[in-house]
């Protein structure tokens, strides 16, 4: 009986542990069959990203409503960890700005350079100018910068900007935040850009949105399918997690799993073969000035996100200050009413038109009315070009008004200009622009300049000052201008669609420069809220590096992707021979131009072998080679080949890739074309993806007499010594037999 | 003196050493490493450094071992002094950390024997990558094997030497014959073809890969874990030595045997997987066990003369190898056992012990993170891990035997200066000190073969080069190669091997005091007493022969006089 109870008992005692064991496989049957008809679009977040639970994407978390329904709710991670504003969940300042410019320079040397304004000499216009050239009016700062490329800290060292790593053969891009002091996101924006690039430089193909698969998903519409979410996995989350940003737009730029896995590949090339000008917040006095004085001004106690004032605009140029002494200023601080100015209406070209900006007006005097906003700077009435000497005339002062045309036909350009980069921040970009000529070519180097401002979300491209005119390039900015549309889901439009302005960075860049130069107007507010910070800087992350590639040569970018020439080019499938180098031959457009020169265009090749360092008992080890390059030859005879896309015939280059007959394992190549006209290293397969060819041994195995010979002595040292070892033990041991029998004859005896 | 041990013969010695040095090493890792470094380039390195590492190093080890006629704790211990137990207990330790899993490998031997037998191998339908995935993740059949081997070896080894000396002169014979058998069966498929392909593979020297450092490096590896030099089997063994033994005569067997196995067996593999195979330097590149356990039976299952060629060089092949896997289980055992026995255990109850602890921490070898490889093979990662932590501790046993003879002859050197024997500078140190052990111990009179001055130029400078060399082109290869190298939780990375070792070297020093505590039994054969009073531990009261008991420790002989 005893037995008996004892045996309940411990049933008894089992029992919670067999239900727990089985639990959770009977609710997971029956879970499985409540959810298999819409299993298909169930994903949440967390079970699509961040498999391995680094938190290095997503961060999630449950949240239930009063019906109890659950939501999972998420917000972005950035892989370089930090505080909030590291995380953009919270603005920068000016200050925590320029540490986290400096830390990252410091942290990354071979490739960031930290500046503050530059150390002045004479510039591109016969001015001397100071490190005190570019502090602002009111706080004194100079805009903080940063130089990005490969080895920054070797190249050419530039006297007056103070940078080195200035390289010939390097195209220039110039990236400009808030010009406009309000305008938060376009310093946060850029700030983005300068984190992706210090976190993912130099990376070997990574997941960056853990979800088990590496660069899957880059910027924009890669694979042409008209759908910039490559994977196709936010499309693959449950509907109400597609809309992440809360757009009201599923599945578009910002939402989660869009656009977030680029190449670190890319990025690093781009790096090293650009060099990259960053000024993420170029309006410091304005800027500080609407953090710390206007909005608190405005709407006591609030934050500005939730005041209804719009905010500071301008620099904080002191438009009442007299100049004439002994008449004193009466107006140190600022004056809200009359002070400043509108940097993005001071650029020269075409500079002082009343068109969407207010007109200038003599130093000194103070125009208070509503258009105050967009007062363009005081006219400039001093003589640039000196013509005045000896016999004064009206005619010598303000005659070549900055337009790219010489309007005195004296054979000087743009010599005597009426006003414009009257103000230390766009003298900064001014002199950065003129002061930068690596080639010594007289031309300044940036062919791509970006402005990010707020807000409206659109991207816009030259003109600005002139209405029902058309740039005479027109299509191709119109054509970059798309792709930056469809990859941020803005609108697209000539600037002088929203409305004509004059004196704005991108008519000058593009009129004086020739320098293609969009400005985007990103997110929806001036003072975005800060839970709307990292999406809409994620959104916008990928038109800088966009920018940064086509800053090669813009044109003829455009020109060779509209004509789908870059797509219709092909690496034809190499064929591996019986021995020898392994062909790998592309076919190019009749339009494609190619530069020959090895280091313009070339294959990329490395082999992965199997690893000499395999494990015992693990799985197959492979080692991979670093990356080496081959050029390409034109090939004469049968060089005539088919497009892609029914696009007819073109001709054969030829690479030929040194692969010893000896060789096994696997073939990468990838190949890297640039045109005479200075288009560099277009990507076949785009992406930074290669091919992959499987090689097999093709040597023969070995020679009869050479093996022979080494068996030969193999077998006379190993099996020849084993059996001299043996033979010598034999004979020991008979003599030790014939010893130990002598002693055995004398005991018995 | 009854109670000392030892061989019957001459013969008994060679082949359990031979027995020793034998293992999967010869049969799998050899063909691999010549295919994955230029075929006979390969054996250039190979061959030299059998003479400049291996039979140098055997040397020294059988020479300890007769001297002190204990096993490695006893050896350091009586020839490094009281202070250094702890290097023995580090050999030993290493040794048998390296049994735990060698023995769940030696199961996967003798369970391809099995289907080879039933056949299980050959036929249409038999996916040789799903055989081996289903048999490791099957844990019961894998722990049964596991089981099985333990149990093989211990009943070889329950009775000591004589046992020891039967069952290994049977499986050695028997393993030259099947492997002979089996070379026949993998040169006439070989031949199939016309060309004998795997031969000239194997023999032909790429003259322009000679430069690789590469190849070196792994020549001098795998001559040093193949030929288990170092490891400190050759001490043990050596302690049943008959007393007038020739212990160079033996390394140099020992070393030779050891390469012609791995001829024999290189040439067997590689001729059956160039004559089947359709990319054979694919194949034999991959790691031993897809090799041996993916590959093999492919090729052996196409061998000449239909099912039964198959089934002869299936069997015959696997059954091989299993021999060799069990008589290097028995040489770690007993390297074990011997040191439990040294300090005054019982045997039985020492070999039981060991077993058992054998059995139990290669369970999670034999179980644990059975993964699936990006190619689908399964691979037990936790054994993996294993052999990555304990694989290169073997080198600081090597390193620790070279120490030994390095303080003897500072010792001696020291001490002659101070008799006035010997001049005290370097003059004086190469004079006296350097050739001190060989003089002492190897030279003895017993040999045929007269050890000159090479040896103690190998041992003193070829040695810590070779020594360097290898470590730094294993963390090196480590560090350049593996992500997040120096993450302890990272099981490929360089800290968890070094938190290993320094955890179990710290462990063994603080134990060292205690262990020298213990007597120390020595297993001299009648007539083979030898001095050993010049040698830092002889003084110690605590080392005495079988047989006697040290003051205080007259317990120990009641306890086992019942």
């Amino acid at each position: 009986m005893l037995i008996e109870s004892r045996k309940t008992s411990l049933a008894i005692l089992l029992l919670p542990f067999l239900l727990s064991v089985f639990s959770p496989m009977v609710s997971a049957s029956y879970t499985a069959d409540a959810n298999e008809e819409e299993s298909e679009n169930e994903k949440s977040p967390s079970e699509t990203w961040d498999l391995n639970n680094e938190v290095s994407y997503l961060e999630c978390e449950d949240e239930v409503d009063s019906d109890g329904v659950v939501t999972e709710v998420c917000e972005y991670v950035f892989p370089w960890g930090g505080n909030e504003i590291l995380q953009f969940k919270e603005y920068h300042t000016y200050e925590t700005m320029k540490t986290r410019m400096m830390v990252l320079a410091q942290e990354n040397p071979d490739i960031f350079q930290f500046h503050e304004g530059f150390n002045g000499g004479m510039n591109a216009r016969g001015q001397e100018t100071s490190t005190d050239s570019y502090e602002g009016w009111y706080y004194g700062h100079s805009s903080p910068w940063l130089k990005i490329t490969g080895d920054v800290e070797d190249g050419e060292y530039n006297e007056f900007n103070g940078d080195t790593g200035n390289y010939p053969d390097r195209p220039d891009v110039m990236i400009v935040g808030n010009h406009h002091a309000r305008e938060w996101m376009s310093y946060q924006t850029p700030i983005l850009v300068m984190e992706t690039i210090a976190f993912y430089y130099g990376k070997e193909p990574t997941d960056n949105d853990g979800d088990g698969l590496t660069d899957e998903d880059p910027w924009g519409d890669a694979d042409g399918d008209g759908q910039v979410d490559d994977d196709g996995d936010c499309l693959a989350l449950a509907p109400k997690y597609q809309d992440s940003n809360g757009d009201g737009k599923p599945c578009n730029p910002g939402d989660f799993g869009v656009d977030e896995d680029f190449s670190e590949v890319e990025l690093t090339n781009m790096i090293n073969n650009r060099e990259i000008y960053l000024i993420p917040m170029l309006n410091t006095d304005g800027n500080i000035y609407d953090r710390e004085v206007y909005m608190p001004g405005q709407c006591p106690g609030e934050e500005a996100w939730d005041c209804s004032a719009a905010g500071w605009r301008k620099n904080l140029r002191d438009n009442t200050v007299t100049g004439v002494t002994p008449i004193p200023d009466l107006d140190e601080s600022v004056d809200e009413g009359c002070d400043g100015v509108d940097l993005n209406r001071n650029y020269q070209f075409e500079w002082g038109a009343p068109l969407g900006a207010t007109g200038p007006l003599i130093p000194g005097a103070c125009y208070a009315g509503q258009n105050n906003d967009v007062y363009n700077g005081p006219v400039d009435n001093t003589d640039n070009d000196g013509d005045c000497v000896g016999a004064p005339t009206p005619e010598c002062v303000n005659e070549d008004h900055v337009d790219g045309k010489d309007d005195d036909g004296d054979g000087l350009v743009d010599e005597d200009w009426w006003g414009g980069n009257s103000e230390p921040e766009t003298k900064f970009i001014q002199d950065m622009t003129e002061m930068n000529d690596d080639n010594g070519d007289g031309a300044s180097e940036f062919k791509a300049t970006l402005t990010y401002h707020s807000y409206s979300e659109l991207v816009l491209y030259p003109w600005g000052h002139c209405t029902n005119c058309q740039s005479p390039d027109h299509d191709q900015l119109v054509y970059h201008g798309d792709q930056m549309a469809t990859m941020t889901d803005y609108v697209n439009m000539q600037s002088s669609d929203l409305y004509p302005t004059s004196g704005d960075f991108c008519d000058w860049h593009y009129g004086v420069h020739g320098s293609y130069c969009y400005t985007m107007e990103i997110g929806t507010a001036f003072h975005q809220r800060p839970e709307d910070v990292d999406h809409i800087a994620v959104r916008n992350n990928g038109v800088a590096f966009y920018m940064i590639k086509i800053a090669d040569n813009p044109r003829e970018r455009a020109d060779l992707e509209m004509a789908n020439i870059v797509r219709n080019q092909i690496i034809i499938e190499p064929v591996i021979p019986d021995s020898g180098d392994i062909p790998v031959e592309m076919c190019l457009d009749d339009a494609f131009a190619i530069d020959l020169d090895v280091m313009k265009s070339h294959v990329m090749y490395r082999m992965v072998k199997p690893s000499r360092q395999q494990s015992d008992y693990g799985p197959k080890e492979w080692f991979t080679e670093p990356w080496s390059m081959t050029g390409f030859s034109v090939v004469k005879e049968g060089g005539e080949c088919q497009l892609l896309n029914d696009s007819g015939t073109g001709y054969k280059v030829v690479a030929n890739v040194p692969i010893g007959d000896d060789q096994t394992g696997n073939l990468h190549v990838k190949s890297m074309i640039s045109t005479l006209g200075g288009t560099q290293k277009i990507e076949y397969p785009s992406n930074s993806q290669y091919y992959e060819l499987k090689i097999d041994y093709r040597a023969p195995f070995g020679n009869v007499f050479g093996s022979m010979m080494l068996f030969m002595t193999v077998v006379v040292f190993v099996w020849g010594g084993l059996g001299v070892c043996l033979r010598m033990m034999m004979v020991d041991d008979e003599i030790k037999e014939g010893i130990l029998d002598a002693e055995f004859v004398e005991d018995s005896s | 003196m009854s109670q000392s041990d030892q061989f019957s013969g001459r013969m008994g010695l060679i082949f359990a050493a031979i027995g020793a040095a034998i293992g999967t090493g010869n049969i799998w890792r050899f063909p691999r490493m010549v295919g994955a470094n230029e075929g006979g380039t390969f054996l250039i390195p190979w061959l030299i450094f059998l003479f400049a590492w291996s039979i140098p190093l055997v040397i020294a080890e059988f020479a300890l071992g007769k001297r002190s006629r204990t096993g490695t704790i006893g050896t350091f211990r009586i020839f490094a002094g009281k202070n250094f137990a702890w290097m023995g207990l580090w050999t030993a330790w290493i040794s048998t950390a390296i049994g735990f899993y060698y023995a769940v490998v030696a199961g996967w031997c003798l369970k391809y024997f099995q289907l080879g037998i039933s056949n299980g191998l050959v036929g249409e339908d038999v996916d040789t990558q799903l055989v081996w995935n289903e048999f490791l993740q099957s844990s019961g059949n894998v722990v049964f094997f596991q089981f099985l081997v333990i149990a093989i070896t211990l009943l070889a080894i329950w009775k000591g030497a004589k046992a020891i000396e039967k069952v290994n002169v049977i499986l050695m014979i028997s393993l030259f014959v099947l492997l002979f058998m089996s070379l026949g069966l993998s040169l006439w498929m070989d031949m199939a073809d016309g060309t004998l392909d795997g031969f000239l593979f194997m023999f032909t020297v790429k003259w322009s890969s000679l430069s690789d450092p590469a190849i070196w490096i792994n020549g001098l590896s795998q001559s040093a874990w193949s030929c288990s030099a170092g490891m400190g089997m050759a001490i043990t063994y050596s302690v049943y030595m008959r007393k007038d033994e020739d212990t160079t005569l033996n390394a140099f067997t020992m070393g030779l045997a050891n390469n012609s196995i791995s001829i024999i067996a290189g040439l067997t593999v590689l001729s059956a997987i160039f004559a089947v195979s359709e990319n054979p330097l694919d194949t034999v590149t991959n790691g031993s066990s897809a090799i041996t356990f993916l590959a093999l039976p492919e090729v052996f299952a196409q061998a000449p003369g239909g099912s039964v060629g198959a089934w002869v060089m299936m069997t015959g092949f696997f059954l091989a190898l299993s021999f060799a896997a069990l008589t290097s289980m028995i040489s770690t055992v007993e390297l074990c056992v011997r040191n439990f026995v040294d300090h005054g255990y019982e045997r039985e109850k020492s070999v039981l012990l060991t077993s058992i602890a054998i059995l139990i921490f290669g369970l999670p070898s034999a179980l644990l993170w059975i993964t699936i490889a990006p190619d689908g093979t399964a691979f037990p990662q936790f054994l993996e891990v294993q052999d990555h932590i304990w694989g290169y501790g073997l080198m600081f046993s090597g390193l620790f035997i070279a120490f030994t003879i390095w303080k003897y002859g500072y010792q001696k050197w020291r001490a002659h200066v101070e008799a006035g024997e010997a001049a005290p500078g370097l003059r004086g140190y190469l004079g006296v000190g350097v050739s001190a052990f060989r003089d002492d111990f190897i030279n003895t009179g017993d040999n045929d073969i007269w050890i000159g001055r090479w040896w103690d130029i190998l041992m003193y400078l070829a040695f810590p080069f070779l020594f360097t060399v290898l470590i730094v082109s294993y963390f090196g290869d480590m560090i350049m190669n593996t992500e997040n190298v120096w993450d302890p939780t990272n099981p490929n990375g360089i800290t968890i091997i070094l938190l290993f070792w320094g955890v179990v070297a710290g462990g063994f020093i603080a134990f060292n005091r205690k262990l020298v505590q213990r007597p120390l039994f020595r297993n001299v054969p009648e007539g083979a007493e030898v001095d050993i009073s010049m040698l830092p531990g002889g003084s110690d009261q605590l080392v005495v022969e079988v047989g006697e008991y040290p003051e205080g420790w007259e317990h120990l002989a009641d306890k086992q006089a019942q």
